[in-house]
């Protein structure tokens, strides 16, 4: 190789090194910050201590918010795998009425901004006179989760061979049979991977819930949204490495089942993988 | 007659009438507003292996599909033994398919994807296991039973296809195009073992295919179909050496096409020469426009004008290997002839005669 | 499930027949109410509203005030230049990324990949407050700028701050495209160029670049119109100080409570982005492959 490719390639190796670190420059922080001995947060930590995880755990406020993420979370995870599965089946396999429309909203879904579905989800929630409850965040959430639930679905389905399905009729399977072990199977990993994505979509929503939750009724981030405006306490980057954690699981779930990258809608080929 | 428990089964003890007399009788499919099988008939021998040949879009696939079950007809009977299986669901019919993906299940270990079949009826674990390691031996995959399907190669994926469809012991084996995701070589090796398993088991056997070698190697009898109808049915060597249409004379290898008169008796006369050729079914009526087929390698080319047969000059003749090419302008127009390589070879220009044994070709009305 | 195996070989593999509709109506139904209820119908009362006054007649008073008003003007250029300066960003640092990425092998491909779209799943709440953390008054920043005996600047509350914090959240989305343009781009072609005399950096400029110039205009469009309608970012690392649009669709809503106003402010919010959205999916369409985003 020539000097100046090399002196590229070097180049190259230090300007990713810089990304990568910009990447996860916020998350490392915070997790590190968390540790800090002082009242203030503060980076490098001063001294080690796991004092501002004992002080989440003393207040209710926080507790109570978790419980009503996690709670709305788990649901929009299980409804939108059970939704997505049927919606993606019903496009996938036949022709309906609406199912050109429903096609359209499912990839329209995606442009909207988030924060104009939360104020029209308020305004229309209002007109129906539903009040702001954990079920109407749930409902307001699957709007955010059922459309990747389907699309991963539709890619799983994508993946299996209808012959698979014909072969399993032939040797003696009953229509229910066939989708129990070959259809199911083949979307296996679609579900579990979109279900876990929809439990950390909804887990980490902030703008939706702020325009759909009342006072009484906050979501964690709302919860530590608006401690952030008044408190300066490292209780916030103890609850962030716990909600980091989240995250990490969803992480290797989701590449283990689906692949991150695709989840995104990159290419199967950028993965390299496989 | 045969070793394996496999076949014994196949016929239980007591009963001597064959299984796998399949007939199909008038069987008709709309697919999107177009007839693509008007009226097929079909009836099998039990143990036969039958192929239906033709080109893609010929209705070859959608009349398997419908025997299988996966499609229902939309006119006619389908029977298997006796039985109307015409409406019967897929699941309900015992039919062991092969595919052309294979269709093996990703998820499951070829000892799962062949005992699938044996679940679905409720065989028990223990016989379960000893009929799919029987069957796996008798397919050339024993030792492979714990590996799943994309860790095998494309001839092992087809043979795990084979003993997944074999191990139901159906009333008929259906291969839809089972060889034509591999590669030449061992294309012809596994279509070879599959016949000879075949023909030891004794299962009735239905191809669908639109390699013709395949089937001439294989078949006890070809259907070639186009357009959705059988033009032809019939053992291989009369469907090559005496094809009933132009269709199928021209799908099949090469063919020398030559029109004429029927003049009575097998004969007729084209150009002005009297030719002999064995007439499709209904000899014609003696005038009646007919046309002869006949397949270069049947063609023999003497010196001189010989009386009988074609007569013409050599334009062109070319060393192709195996064999050498030659043809013959005729005043009924050209004539090849493939001549074996230690045939005396004529020279371009040379007067000769074409002819043939009248059994060697065929004579249909046009 | 009635359908199953009853289909034909072929391409299209929908089933036909009464039976076979009533069955895909019946599987889509959870997902059609779901969307007719929870999107379709919100957006539509959205735009009804924006054109109603506080006590219901209709107006476009709504409208003329966001456009007659200077301040809500500069709101509006306040928010184009944000996303334009984010876009930006993004194509500087991730188009060098991208180029990197595609030279390496399949394994530090994937690794990086799973890094550059590991922070899309943290919670941006979380991400946010790590740039306060960062860029804050002991964050690791000011601790270097301060050990060189200077006073650190403040870098919170301002543009800079919600830009930086915009790059991190939106450069995934910015180097998926890019890849994939790479990606298409026969890799013999450069080689060729070279083969031709051109020397490495007009390579570069003559092929590489324009052959990925879909990937940048992918990546551009859908970066400008996310930043455009971000609200968790900015709202936390710019304050009320940093003045974009989403932000006053939040406090018209939740504080003056005058909805009408920010339905508008919504909807003009929506024609800017989703309009550039959709052109984005389906220049992608057009091309391989589809990009799902948030």
């Amino acid at each position: 190789m020539s000097r100046t490719g090399r002196l590229t390639r070097v180049l190259g190796g230090v300007f990713a090194a810089l990304v990568g670190a910009f990447l996860i420059a916020p998350v490392a922080v915070t997790v590190a910050s968390s540790l800090t001995e002082t009242s203030y947060v503060t980076f490098p930590p001063q001294g080690i201590t796991l004092r501002w995880y004992a002080e989440v755990l003393r207040k209710p406020e926080f507790l109570s918010s978790f419980a009503v993420s996690a709670g709305v979370a788990v649901a929009a995870a299980a409804i939108s795998a059970v939704v997505g599965l049927a919606g993606g089946l019903a496009i996938h396999r036949y022709r309906f009425p609406g199912r050109a429309a429903l096609e359209t909203v499912l990839s329209s879904a995606f442009a909207v901004p988030t924060i104009v579905l939360g104020i029209g989800l308020l305004q229309w929630f209002a007109q129906m006179g539903l009040a702001s409850s954990p079920f109407t965040l749930l409902l307001a959430h699957l709007v955010l989760t059922v459309p990747y639930a389907v699309r991963l679905v539709l890619a799983g389905l994508a993946g299996l061979d209808r012959s698979a399905e014909k072969a399993a009729a032939g040797l003696g399977a009953p229509p229910f049979l066939v989708f129990w072990h070959v259809t199911l199977p083949a979307v296996r990993g679609a579900l579990i991977g979109g279900a876990f994505f929809a439990f950390i979509t909804s887990f980490d929503d902030l703008t939706v819930a702020l325009f759909v939750v009342t006072t009484d009724l906050q979501t964690l981030p709302v919860r530590i949204f608006n401690y952030m405006q008044y408190d300066y306490d490292p209780t916030v980057t103890a609850i962030g490495t716990l909600m980091v954690l989240f995250a990490l699981v969803a992480v290797v779930v989701i590449e283990r089942f689906v692949g991150v990258a695709k989840l995104f809608g990159a290419d199967e080929e950028h993965k390299g993988k496989e | 007659m045969t070793s394996t428990p496999l076949t014994s089964a196949k016929t239980p003890p007591g009963t001597d009438a064959p299984r796998g007399r399949l007939r199909l009788d008038g069987v008709r499919k709309i697919l999107g507003g177009k007839e693509v099988v008007s009226a097929v008939d079909l009836e099998t021998e039990p143990g036969e292996f039958l192929t239906l040949l033709g080109p893609s879009g010929c209705g070859k696939t959608t009349t398997l599909n419908m025997i299988a079950g996966h499609l229902t007809a939309d006119g006619g009977l389908i029977e298997v033994d006796g039985r109307d299986i015409t409406t019967v669901a897929p699941h309900r019919r015992s039919m062991g398919m092969v595919f052309q993906s294979y269709a093996l299940f990703p998820h499951m270990t070829v000892a799962e994807n062949v005992a699938f079949g044996l679940r679905m009826r409720k065989v028990a674990a223990t016989r379960r296991g000893k009929q799919v390691a029987e069957v796996l031996e008798l397919v050339g995959l024993d030792g492979m039973s714990e590996r799943h399907p994309r860790q095998l190669s494309g001839g092992q994926q087809q043979r795990a296809a084979l003993a997944r469809a074999l191990v139901i012991q159906p009333d008929l084996l259906l291969l839809d195009e089972p060889f034509s995701n591999l590669d030449a070589q061992l294309r012809v090796r596994l279509r070879d073992e599959v016949s000879a398993l075949q023909r030891r088991i004794g299962t009735t056997a239905i191809l669908v295919t639109h390699d013709q070698e395949e089937a001439l190697a294989v078949s006890d009898r070809i259907a070639v179909m186009a357009d959705g109808v059988i033009h032809q049915l019939d053992r291989p060597q009369e469907v090559y050496l005496r094809p009933a249409t132009d269709f199928v004379a021209q799908f099949i290898g090469e063919v020398n096409a030559l029109d004429g008169t029927a003049a009575g008796g097998g004969t007729c006369e084209v150009a002005g020469r009297k030719v002999s050729a064995t007439p499709v079914g209904q000899a014609p009526a003696e005038g009646a426009a007919v046309r002869v087929y006949v397949r270069p390698e049947v063609v023999r080319v003497g010196s001189g004008d010989q009386g009988e047969g074609l007569h013409g000059t050599v334009r062109d003749t070319r060393f192709l290997g195996s064999r050498i090419r030659c043809v013959v302008s005729t005043p009924a127009g050209e004539v090849t002839a493939a001549l074996p390589f230690d045939a005396r070879v004529p020279a371009a220009g040379e007067e000769v005669t074409c002819s043939w044994r009248p059994s060697d070709a065929s004579l249909a009305a046009r | 499930m009635a359908a199953v195996g009853r289909v034909a070989g072929g391409a299209v593999t929908a089933g036909a027949g009464r039976s076979a509709r009533r069955t895909g109506l019946l599987l889509a139904l959870p997902a059609l109410v779901i969307f007719a209820l929870l999107f379709v119908a919100p957006l539509f009362t959205l735009v009804a509203n924006s054109f109603r006054t506080q006590t219901g007649a209709f107006t476009l008073g709504n409208y003329a005030r966001f456009l007659g008003d200077p301040f809500y003007r500069d709101v509006l250029w306040n928010t184009l230049k944000v996303a334009g300066l984010t876009t930006l960003g993004c194509l500087l640092v991730g188009y060098p990324f991208a180029l990197y990425l595609r030279g390496r092998s399949p394994r530090v491909r994937n690794w990086l990949a799973l890094l550059l779209l590991s922070p899309l799943l943290i919670s941006m709440v979380i991400r946010a407050y790590g740039w306060l953390v960062v860029l804050g008054p002991n964050g690791p920043v000011a601790s270097v700028i301060k050990w060189f005996g200077l006073t650190p600047p403040q870098l919170l509350y301002n543009d800079t701050a919600v830009l930086i914090g915009m790059v991190h959240v939106m450069l995934a989305y910015m180097v998926l495209p890019l890849m994939g343009s790479l990606d298409r781009i026969d890799p013999t072609l450069v080689p060729a160029a070279k083969g031709l005399g051109a020397p490495g950096w007009t390579c570069f400029w003559r092929i590489t670049l324009p052959l990925s110039a879909p990937g940048m205009l992918a990546g551009a469009m859908i970066v400008f119109s996310l930043t455009a309608s971000s609200f968790v970012t900015p709202a936390i690392l710019g304050g009320p100080k940093v003045k974009l649009m989403p932000y006053f669709v939040y406090t018209q809503a939740t504080t003056t409570l005058d909805w009408p106003y920010a339905a508008a402010i919504g909807f003009v919010l929506v024609v800017v982005t989703t309009g550039l959205l959709l052109g984005y999916s389906r220049l992608l369409r057009r091309g391989k492959g589809e990009v799902v985003f948030q």
